[in-house]
Formats: structure tokens, sequence, C-alpha cells
């Protein structure tokens, strides 16, 4: 469903990510881990057309990024790391405006709206300004977006930054929820996240790709003796600088 | 076309919802009704005037069509100049800071749905704000009296009006190009500004020159091309060169904003 090859992206004398291949099946959940800075954010904002590579190749639903943004752009969920959020509009005029941007139009779009504002549990603000929202709602908002038109695939950046616990909860059991029907990549420094949430994951560090594989693999891997690793060592392990 | 209706309802919505139009919408009326009353009073003196020197002959020339309501369209075009930046200034860089624009490019919509979307809202607010000074004109028509017909010629006042909205669309068009170049809508407005203000001084600039020089600067001047929609003319290649710059402006949009594509 999602598929890079050797994906770089220079800025000028920075490299942010150098040669980032990995390929993702539909219905699979992906934990996309790595420290801050390590290159998630640019990954996503090639893979959602946003940004163009300096090199390699994306594809998404078997599109290329690059070459027919549309048809990508069509089939991609993408909430991005910061919630792309219009503070002067209520967060239901907000959805209408996303969902129509996607094409969505009379009855089918006022359902949709109402069916992801149940889903991500906005009821309650739907018609305040997103303005005077906390940030875990505003957060939400931003998801809630993302899920309009019930795309084959969800970028998700940092999905739960500025919840509390218990809209965290509620996040990723959302998110365990789209799998199977979705194909969802999900970017976090959260190693707690990833383990709640995805079976496997791609762990970037300094650009590259350092590690791609299943959740209980990867611990196997760096287990010695009898002692099973935690996911926490496995990691700072693989992001050593 | 869908596309850009949902750009242009979103942003005329927030044009609509937040302080900075009415502010516009109120200081552009409360400066033509200025100008309004300035060009009535001369307007009064004059014909006294004229009626004590027994000149009848051009007592007759004397109407509030060419006396007030022309130099008080030019007056509006103005002061447009400096409005304008404000109403423009926000189009795309709101959308930088807030980070709302990944989300455009990020849904399928062309950016070039995005930017006529932008000006299709911007354009409306400018339409509100020049039919509020549309008053003045009525207010003559109903206080003024002259021996023969209406003391207001319309046609001459809708040619006029025109010119004002097409003077106000090149230069929002403009606007929305500066707006495309930043995150700050403060520097956004200063370029605007400074934009419009070099089109306005080039036509002062033509007054030294002579020969073809003149004519180009003449030509290239914003406020140049007001003057026969004024006298109620409606001359192509004026509306033309309105419109050729709204292009230009939209162009040059289009083209920074689709250049995110290649970044």
């Amino acid at each position: 469903m999602i598929e890079t090859k050797g994906l770089t992206k220079r800025y000028r004398d920075l490299t942010a990510i150098e040669d980032v291949s990995f390929s993702l099946t539909r219905g699979e959940i992906v934990g996309f881990l790595g420290p801050n800075g390590a290159g998630k954010t640019t990954t996503m904002k090639i893979l959602t057309g946003f940004l163009p590579p300096t090199a390699g190749s994306a594809k998404v639903a078997g599109f290329d990024v690059f070459e027919q943004p549309m048809e990508v752009k069509r089939r991609i969920g993408y909430l991005p790391e910061h919630p792309p959020i219009y503070p002067d509009l209520t967060v239901r005029e907000y959805l209408t405006f996303v969902a129509r941007l996607k094409g969505l139009r009379g009855a089918a779009l006022r359902q949709d709206v109402g069916r992801v504002i149940d889903r991500v549990n906005l009821g309650a603000v739907a018609d305040r300004l997103i303005r005077n929202l906390s940030k875990g709602f505003q957060q939400r908002t931003g998801l809630a977006q993302a899920l309009l038109g019930n795309p084959e695939v969800l970028v998700l950046d940092e999905p739960t930054i500025g919840m509390d616990p218990r809209q965290i909860g509620e996040v990723r059991r959302l998110i365990r929820e789209l799998a199977g029907a979705h194909t969802v990549i999900l970017s976090t420094h959260i190693l707690q996240e990833v383990a709640a949430t995805c079976e496997r994951v791609v762990i970037i560090n300094r650009g590259r790709i350092v590690a791609d594989d299943r959740l209980t693999d990867l611990v196997a891997k760096h287990s010695r003796d009898a002692q099973p690793a935690s996911l926490e060592q496995v990691f700072l392990t693989l992001t050593e600088v | 076309m869908r596309n850009t209706l949902a750009i242009a309802g979103k942003d005329l919505r927030l044009y609509l919802t937040t302080w900075t139009s009415y502010i516009l919408f109120g200081a552009f009326t409360f400066i033509t009704a200025f100008f309004f009353y300035q060009l009535v009073k001369e307007f009064q003196l004059q014909l006294l005037e004229l009626s004590q020197s027994q000149m009848s002959g051009m007592l007759a020339e004397m109407n509030l069509t060419d006396w007030v309501v022309g130099p008080m369209v030019i007056n509006a075009s103005v002061f447009l100049l400096f409005l304008v930046p404000v109403l423009s200034m926000r189009l795309f860089a709101e959308e930088r800071r807030g980070r709302t624009l990944e989300l455009l490019m990020t849904t399928p919509v062309r950016p070039v749905e995005i930017v006529l979307g932008k000006y299709l809202a911007a354009l409306v607010v400018l339409v509100i704000m020049i039919a509020l000074t549309g008053v003045f004109p009525l207010l003559l028509q109903l206080v003024g009296h002259t021996s023969d017909g209406s003391p207001i010629d319309w046609s001459t006042v809708a040619v006029a009006y025109l010119g004002l909205f097409l003077f106000g669309a090149a230069s929002i068009a403009l606007g929305l190009f500066a707006s495309s170049l930043t995150e700050s809508q403060i520097v956004a407005a200063i370029v605007a500004f400074a934009l419009l203000l070099l089109l306005w001084v080039i036509g002062l600039a033509a007054r030294g020159q002579e020969g073809a020089w003149q004519r180009l600067l003449e030509y290239l001047a914003v406020t140049t091309h007001l003057e026969s929609f004024v006298r109620g003319i409606l001359k192509l290649s004026d509306v033309v060169y309105y419109l050729s710059l709204a292009f230009v402006g939209l162009f040059l949009a289009h083209r920074v904003v689709d250049a995110q594509r290649w970044r």
C-alpha cells in the first residue's frame, strides 16, 4: 500500500533523511519510531506530497507521490505534526470545509462529518470555536479531519501529542480499531505508543532506517541470555549517537 | 470549481467573522465621507462664485457627477491603495503561519483552485467595501436638484465604480502575490504596499519625461487608467490594463504556491 525506495531529502548542507526504504501492506499499522529530529516528519511530508524528495521514490496505493499527486492525495488522510486547524472556525465548520476539499458533497458530506465527530468523540465541542478548545481537543480535531472521506491510508504524525492520559487511551484504541480497513503509518517518539498500537516498527535515526521488524522479533533479537530486552533498551541501543 | 468555491466560502467566513474587515469598512467609508463632504462644499462655493460673476456658460457645465462623484472615486482609489494590503495580507501568510497550507496542499485541491478561491473571497469583501460608498451619490440624488432631469448621471457613476472595482481587483491580486511569499502578515502588507505605491508614483514620474518613455510610464501607472472611467468612458485599453495587472498578480501567486511542490 505504501512503498518507498531510497527516499532522500537534503536541504542545502543538511541531510534530513537518506536512503529510506520501507513498505506497508494493506491494513497494516506501522509505528515510525525515532528520536526528535530523526526525519520522521520529513518522511511523512514526502509521503503526503507536501514536500518533494531530493532522490528516491514513494508510492501510495500504486500511485507515485510525485507523478500523480492528486490520486495519492485522494487516498491519504494526513495529520501533520501541528494540527492544521483554523482557530476562528467551529469544529463542525472546519470539518465541513475539509470534507468539501476532499470532494464530499451534500448528504454524504454531512453524514461523514457526523461520523468522524462521533468516532473521535468531539460531539460535546462540535459547535465551539477551535480557538477556545484545549490542546487535546484541537489535536483530536486534527485527527478527525484526517479520517474524513474514509481514506485507505492514514499518515499520523505524533497523533497523541498534547493529550491527557484518558484521551491518549481513547486515541490509541481508535488507531487499533482502524487496522484492517486502513493502512496506518504512525510516527512517535513515545515507546509505549508503539507497543500499544503497532505490530511492526520502523526505527529511524539521524535520517536512516536502523530497524524494520515485528515488535516481538525486534525484542527477541536484542535479548541476551534468558533476559528479555525492553523496547526501551532496543530503542536506546539502535539510536545511539 | 467546487473546490474554489469551498475555499472562497471558508475565507469569506473568516473575513466576515473577524474584526479587520469591519475596521476596513469603517475606515474606508469614513475617509470617503470626508472627501465627499469637502467636494460638496467646494462645489457649492464654485457655484456661488460663478453665479455672481455672471459666467452662465460655465454654470451650465457644473454638475454633481463630474464635480463631486468623479473626484470622490479618484480619492477613494488612492485610499484603497493603502487599505488593500491590509485586506490581502492574511490570505496566504495566515495559512503558512497556522500550518494550514499543509492541509490545503495535501488534500486533492490544485494550487490554482486555492489561489482563485482566496482571490474570490477578497473580491467579495472589496465589493462590499466599495458598495458602502455608494451611499454618497445616492445622497446627492435625494437632496440635489437641477433644472433638467436627474441630479446624478447614473451611467457615468456606474462606469466610475466599475473602474474603482477593477482598480481594487488588480491591487488585491498583487496583494495576494505578496501574501504568498511570506508567513508574516506584516511583511505581506509591506510588500503589497510597496508594489502598489511603486505603480502609483510611476504616474507622477511620468510628468517629467517626454515621448515614448512618458507614454510607457503613464501606461504602467495604476491611477491614470481610472481617469476615463470617472468621466463615464469605458475604454478597452484601460479595462485590459487592470485585467492584465490582476492576471500578473494571480499568475505569480500561483507560481509561488505551486513551487511548494518542487522545493
